[in-house]
């Protein structure tokens, strides 16, 4: 489909359905301006630079309508939930828009935090019962949501978002703030799309732990387009850890946009794994001097997955921080990409980044590209780079074969302890053994070893 | 135990080992001495099956067995054993897991059940007392950060736990000081026993002095050219191996 015929495809289908879409959750002015701006723009193609590796066949066969009806109807079963987290307040959407009957918010909303999914406010402006500090929630950037040509996907949730998870932590605390976001897509790509969207805005001081998981119901094949805006105030801490389990048949992307101010630290872990086709923007803005921000994404693909991801981190202000880890496994035939660029403004003098990317080549007919970019407009900065990307070693291999591992363990573990760098800083033990358990199978018995010692 | 015949092996097209024969029997230690770039480090690694050689011509039987048809992992399931001249550092691969499952590995293939997790930390924390090694670095990854000493201790550790039929140890002297030598020639003479062989490859007559051989053997440009007994090592240091390759020449 041309690029044209795909963006008038686009325009019908919104002004089938835009009447329908809630304006609690966006109001139709700003649907209009982003369905504009993309159709505009037309949606993203392999010719462009920064989408090279992303599978985009997906999006011309989608039905970009969200996915409404289904959503109530067909409730996953329960099972597909994991353990819940201790001490972590829990939010299920499914298909995008709440399931109360499947979440937990516990005792949670106390001081300072408050946890709203926008759809049913409709346009009232008043707080829901019982919540004390709810606020309007700003517009997240201080760019126009999808002005970045890599981040414009977040323009087509904006167009036909159904709820959005809007998380405000207000206070400054040593306390940490515990949430938990499961989005999970039912919905099969035929009956439409599912756009989970996440607004999290963190007050100067603040702390929150966010838990941020995408699932799918089991078997299906989805078509799921995120959108996720953070900010986090002077001084304020995000701990966010997002883990991308869909289906093996979806198609997910993503968009994050992150602003943080002066002395904020953001620590943003990804685990990729899921989805036939699988695509993460990551876009964060150094606003503030001394922000520091700690980006790790592990990366595996198997069979014919696609993982690709992109990131920019923009150091606008002096003296910030920024510390990128990847670690990408291509298995099979999949394809794992993963494009790392920092730009160091004018103003960002004191700017100290390093970035660490490496990927695993584990087949022979998969494909594994790292790529750093570094982009400097002043002087004073210290900026290193590795990026690698190779086989397995075959030292370590025979070592291991020596010792009588078969070959395949062998491997898991090599595969594994590749991870690590990017696993060892979950630091929540419940959501680390998980991990670890859904990566490598039979290594959760190894974690169960390092806790006997 | 252990039967070499005329052993030809090729690396990068270039003949390493040039008819090497050698037999061990069950409660032997042999030691293999040999200047730098003998092929002693070849030899080992053919019995352990390290990818790379090329076998052009000879025979390795173990225990009756065509040692030389058996995948690596399938050898030190069946007792074979090597101490590695450079163990390699596998970080995230954790020491004591890979302790467990290699172990597991050689007691499934003689069809007994996985060890009981209480006993086989015992096990390994009895052992590491005996290398003199902290229970730390059962946590740690695989010879991550270990000086080049620890590992070589921790070659001997996983020997201990894992106890071979056939160990051969590339240089576990090497790199030692006093008191590790002694320490891990007190943890290689626990293991001896009738029906336990064991093949030292040193450079230094030392080691011999807490392990000694039965036999000694020197290793010159990929052939045995001398055989002995224990004498034979002591007089090599004093004469240096010009006074075998002499000979051999
Ligand atoms: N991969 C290789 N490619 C080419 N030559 C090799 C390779 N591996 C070993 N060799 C050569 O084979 C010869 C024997 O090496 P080996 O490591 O067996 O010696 P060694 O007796 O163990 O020596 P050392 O006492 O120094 O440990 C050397 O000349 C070495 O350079
Ligand atoms: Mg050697």
């Amino acid at each position: 489909m041309s690029s044209a015929a795909l963006s008038k495809r686009l325009l019908d289908e919104y002004l089938a359905v835009r009447d329908s879409l809630p304006a609690g959750v966006v109001s139709a002015e700003r649907r209009h301006e982003a369905i504009r701006a993309l159709a505009a723009r037309g949606l993203p193609t392999a010719r462009d630079e920064n989408w090279r590796y992303t599978n985009l066949r997906p999006l011309e066969r989608a039905r970009f309508v969200p996915a409404v009806s289904a959503a109530a109807a067909a409730l996953p079963e329960a099972a597909v939930l994991p353990a819940v987290l201790d001490g972590f307040a829990r939010y299920v959407f499914v298909d995008g828009i709440f399931a109360p009957q499947l979440s937990s918010p516990g005792e949670q909303t106390g001081r300072g935090l408050t946890v709203r999914h926008l759809r049913d406010t409709a346009e009232r402006s008043t707080a829901p019962s019982g919540a004390t500090t709810v606020r309007p929630v700003a517009r997240a950037l201080p760019t126009a949501v999808g002005s970045l040509p890599e981040a414009r996907l977040a323009l087509l949730n904006e167009a036909f978002a159904t709820d959005t998870a809007a998380i405000h932590v207000s206070g400054a605390s040593d306390a940490w703030q515990r949430v938990e976001l499961i989005f999970i897509a039912a919905a099969g790509a035929d009956a439409g799309a599912s756009y989970p969207r996440v607004h999290l805005a963190l007050d100067p001081g603040a702390r929150l732990a966010l838990v941020e998981r995408h699932l799918s119901a089991a078997g299906g094949a989805q078509f799921v387009n995120s959108a996720v805006s953070v900010q986090v105030g002077q001084g304020a801490q995000l701990n966010h850890y997002r883990l991308q389990k869909a289906g093996v048949r979806s198609t997910w992307l993503d968009t994050l946009s992150a602003v943080l101010s002066a002395d904020a630290r953001y620590r943003l872990l990804a685990v990729n794994s899921g989805g036939l086709s699988a695509r993460g923007t990551t876009h964060v803005q150094m606003a503030g001097p001394g922000a520091e921000l700690t980006l790790s994404v592990a990366a595996l693909g198997d069979k014919q997955q696609v993982q690709d991801h992109f990131a920019l981190v923009e150091h606008i202000a002096p003296r910030a921080r920024t510390e990128q880890t990847f670690r990408g496994i291509a298995s099979g035939r999949a394809r794992v990409a993963f494009n790392g660029k920092i730009a160091v403004g004018e103003a960002a003098a004191g700017t100290d980044s390093r970035q660490s990317l490496r990927g695993l080549l584990a087949g022979p007919e998969a494909e594994i590209d790292v790529r750093p970019q570094l982009e400097i407009y002043t002087d004073e900065v210290r900026c290193s780079h590795g990026a690698t990307a190779g086989k397995l070693d075959k030292d370590m291999l025979f070592y291991l074969l020596s010792r009588g591992l078969s070959d395949e363990v062998a491997q898991r573990l090599l595969k594994w302890a590749f991870l690590e760098d990017v696993v060892s800083r979950i630091d929540i033990p419940g959501l680390r053994r998980q991990i670890e358990h859904d990566l490598a199978g039979q290594m959760a018995d190894a974690a169960s070893l390092k806790e006997l010692l | 135990m252990l039967k070499i015949e005329n052993l030809h092996v090729k690396v990068d097209g270039k003949e390493i080992l040039k008819g090497l024969t050698l037999t061990v029997a069950p409660g032997e230690v042999h030691a293999v001495m040999g200047p730098n770039g003998s092929g002693k480090s070849t030899l080992a690694n053919v019995l352990a099956g390290r990818p790379g050689y090329e076998i052009t011509a000879g025979s390795v039987t173990f225990q009756g067995r065509d040692l030389l048809a058996l995948a690596p992992e399938e050898r030190s399931r069946e007792g074979v054993f090597l101490g590695f001249q450079y163990p390699v550092e596998i970080p995230g691969v954790n020491n004591v897991y890979l302790l467990k499952a290699a172990v597991n590995a050689a007691r499934k293939h003689r069809g007994l059940d996985e060890v009981d997790a209480f006993e086989f930390l015992t096990l390994v924390r009895e052992k590491m007392r005996l290398m003199r090694m902290e229970e730390s670095m059962l946590s740690r990854g695989v010879n991550e950060g270990f000086s080049g000493g620890e590992k070589k201790r921790n070659e001997i550790l996983q020997m201990l736990v894992l106890e071979p039929r056939l160990a051969i140890l590339d240089e576990t002297d090497s790199g030692l000081d006093i008191d590790a030598l002694k320490i891990v020639a007190n943890g290689v003479n626990t293991l001896r026993s009738p029906e336990r062989s064991l093949v030292l490859v040193t450079h230094y007559q030392r080691l011999l002095d807490y392990i000694v051989p039965d036999h000694v053997h020197v290793l010159v440009k990929g052939r045995i050219v001398r055989s002995g007994d224990k004498s034979l090592a002591l007089e090599l240091e004093k004469r240096g191996y010009d006074w075998v390759t002499g000979e051999a020449a």
